[in-house]
């Protein structure tokens, strides 16, 4: 009989190899479970006929995506879409960049002011939403009532009488609760920076703006990148806040694509054209984060 | 040390797991409305019942939207008299709010996993996907001798009745005395011109404190302002051959009518937004001096001195509204229960039905809920002596006065044509023409359009 052979070593080695995978294995089924099938899901729906009880009918080609493009609600929700997009992200960006540099001074107080910071961005959107509806309402809200106390207005102002009022108020309340992200994202970066830069820099007489532009922005922009990519991806999806305060109305003209295709889907019971709405928004969104990240990929190259 | 960090590893796996199936629903429309009326109140839904059959059990799921803030405590007393009562049937009764109930129906549809029977208000798109039992095969001949006639037929969708009515409301106008009074307005108003005179009484005696007239033109029930206000000048949905009309001449008028109440400031701020919610509450409160509402809007413990008035009419004759809910029971391809004898399905769907429609109990339920019964049995029983109920929460006994007076209002109101497969398209076509013309957009034109977009 011949002796078994006895390869356990290379085996072994192969095992090894393979380890890491097997490590990532749950985490990569997690993945596929929780996102792949879903967005599997939604392709599906945006190809397929779907009846207004939610039975799908067979497979329809474009059909759906030729009834959404044919909406002049869904440009007008796609222009929304950018300038929410843009205003909010860009905004907050700025804002929180600002407010970063002055929290990462030394002043009394400080704790104290950092922690008030993150408060917008710790409590839910829907309860941030819930509140802004109520202190800009016109009947009974608070911001009126303030002001009329302090004597600064003696009747009460409608401050939401158009979609275009609605929608900058609902870009505020996104601008508002976005800013602590940035803040400490920037703060992060900004207090990895050691201080010998600076003393170096102001040895060589470099003024304020010298400092921001050649030492400062340059060493948190991985921060910023990180921050701004995650935030156009958060805002862009974002639902509570316009769902909330205005659902998308008056007459359709305050939504974004996640608010339009919830309507769609749930008020409408036009699932098919909601899963299209969302194909094109993930297309979009695909697109920014690729053209982002490729773009500050390439920076970082040519910085080493 | 290796097994404890995949211990660790597989516990924050199954964590994270748990969290995405927690979290994995849609997020909720966060307009919490707190009062009682078939479009919702915050939802605490009991969790899904175990779908799985027990034995030689029928296995019967039911989906009742949640009326109140107390729907959920009479349900439970039910299930348990009737599962007593009939041994061999398990019954599983989930209430979700009207906040969530069209997702999580149409979620459940699609997956097959559909209620055998279903609460909601409108079952059109169920019928036109072949998903929905007709009524004849599940209604006892007592039930049926018993039903308003009127509820019955109108469930009715192409010579099939597909459902039976659970409760009705009805609208009406409710004034606050003391602050009409006050603006030297004596009764309520009964033409728009009078309207229109109040609300500048009012705005004129009390400034930007008291709002004079409440109007919701919301996604949550816009529809209900648009019949208000058509059916009163002699339009509305469908014209005299039952053909859709949303483009007459009386329903502009109405349009702009509704338009001049904003322009005029006589209304609400944001009728856009404010659903019937915030409105009742703030009339409620007296801080409101008339709106349209519900026959059961008036909260217990409000001190407001108001009456109940016809809708204002251009016509002579009000047209007050009605609103219907339903009861309708699935095709066994896509229930959840799985029962493998569909007659027996079908003989315990009709003695829940039968169970349910009992006249003390279902008295109970509509004094408990503050609807009106859509039987001629409970109709007089509760106009009678509806005091020997308890309304939910309270535990006020039942007024009498109240069901007789509505329910003889009921049964010359107008309803919805919410059986008609276009009526989701119709309901969605008016509220949005409603925001259009509201915000600026020629009425003519945008009812013209919504016409042609729905009626093709």
């Amino acid at each position: 009989m011949a002796k078994q052979p006895k390869p356990p070593v290379t085996i072994r080695r192969r095992l090894r190899g393979a380890e890491p995978y097997l490590w990532m294995l749950p985490s990569m089924l997690l993945m596929a479970v929780m996102i792949l099938i879903p967005i599997f899901t939604v392709f599906r729906y945006s190809v397929s006929e779907i009846s207004r009880s939610g039975r799908i009918k067979g497979f329809n080609g474009l059909e759906n995506f030729k009834d959404v493009v044919s909406s002049p609600n869904f440009w007008h929700t796609l222009t929304n879409t950018l300038v929410w997009t843009v205003v909010v992200v860009g905004f907050s960006t700025v804002i929180g960049f600002v407010l970063a540099l002055v929290l990462n001074q030394k002043f009394p107080g400080r704790k104290l002011i950092r922690a008030l910071v993150i408060f917008p961005w710790a409590t839910s959107l829907i309860i941030q939403a819930v509140i802004w509806k109520y202190i800009i309402n016109a009947d009974y809200g608070s911001l009126n009532v303030i002001l009329t106390k302090l004597g600064l207005i003696d009747h009460f102002i409608n401050w939401t009488s158009t979609a275009e009022a609605f929608f900058a108020w609902e870009c505020w309340v996104g601008i508002f609760v976005t800013v602590p992200f940035v803040t400490f994202c920037v703060l992060s970066g900004l207090q990895s920076i050691d201080s010998s830069y600076y003393e170096a820099a102001e040895i060589d007489g470099a003024t304020f703006w010298n400092k921001m532009f050649k030492v400062t922005l340059p060493l948190v922009r991985p921060s910023l990148t990180v921050s701004t990519v995650l935030n156009i991806i958060y805002v862009f999806n974002s639902f509570p806040i316009i769902w909330t305060i205005s659902k998308g109305d008056p007459a359709d003209k305050t939504h974004t694509l996640v608010t339009y295709l919830y309507k769609l889907s749930f008020t409408n019971n036009r699932a098919g054209q909601a899963a299209a709405v969302s194909v094109i928004g993930f297309v979009i969104l695909a697109i920014c984060a690729s053209i982002y990240m490729i773009m500050s990929l390439r920076g970082e190259e040519a910085d080493q | 040390m290796k097994k404890v960090l995949a211990l660790m590893l597989a516990m924050a796996m199954a964590l994270s797991l748990a969290a995405c199936g927690g979290g994995g629903d849609n997020p909720p429309p966060a307009d919490n409305p707190p009062a009682t009326t078939p479009a919702g109140t915050p939802s605490d839904s009991t969790p899904p019942s175990d779908p799985a059959p027990s034995g030689d059990k029928i296995n019967l799921n039911v989906i009742i939207s949640q009326y109140g803030n107390y729907t959920q405590e009479w349900w439970p007393t039910f299930e348990k008299d009737f599962e007593d009562t009939y041994s061999n049937i398990d019954l599983n009764i989930e209430i979700v709010s009207w906040n969530d109930l069209y997702t999580v129906v149409s979620t459940r549809i699609g997956t097959d996993q559909a209620p055998d029977i279903l609460n909601i208000d409108t079952f059109a798109d169920y019928v036109a996907d072949d998903l929905l039992v007709p009524a004849e095969e599940y209604t006892s001949d007592e039930l049926k001798a018993k039903l308003i006639p009127s509820f019955w037929s109108a469930n009715e969708l192409d010579g099939t009745v597909w459902a039976l009515p659970i409760l009705a409301s009805c609208r009406a106008l409710f004034c606050n005395m003391d602050l009409l009074n006050e603006a030297g307005v004596t009764a309520p108003p009964k033409t728009w011109d009078e309207v229109d005179a109040a609300c500048q009484a009012i705005k004129d005696k009390f400034g930007g404190s008291i709002v004079p007239w409440g109007l919701d033109i919301s996604q949550d029930e816009g529809q209900a302002a648009f019949s208000y206000y058509t059916w009163n000048n002699g339009g509305g949905f469908v014209d005299e051959k039952g053909d859709w009309a949303l483009n007459s001449e009386a329903n502009v008028e109405a349009m702009n009518y509704i338009k001049s109440l904003i322009d005029n400031g006589y209304c609400n701020a944001n009728p856009y937004t404010d659903t019937r919610y915030p409105l009742q509450d703030a009339f409620n409160a007296g801080s409101q001096a008339m709106m349209i509402g519900a026959c059961n809007m008036m909260s217990a413990d409000s001190e407001v001195n108001y009456v109940v008035a016809d809708l204002p009419t251009q016509t002579g004759t009000p047209v007050a509204m009605g609103v219907c809910d339903r009861l309708m029971v699935f095709d066994s391809s896509v229930t959840a229960s799985k029962n493998s004898d569909e007659a027996a399905r079908l003989d315990a769907v009709s003695k829940f039905f039968d169970f349910f429609y009992d006249t003390n109990r279902y008295s109970e339920y509509m004094v408990f809920e503050g609807f009106l019964p859509v039987t001629t049995d409970s109709s007089e029983l509760l106009s009678k002596s509806a005091d020997q109920f308890a309304v939910g929460g309270t535990g006020a006994p039942g007024d009498s006065e109240y069901f007789a007076n509505f329910s003889s209002i009921l049964l010359s109101c107008d309803f919805y044509p919410s059986s008609r497969s276009e009526w989701i398209d119709v309901k969605q076509g008016v509220i949005e023409a409603e925001q259009r013309i509201c915000q600026g957009e020629d009425a003519q034109a945008v009812l013209d359009e919504i016409q042609a977009r729905v009626a093709g």
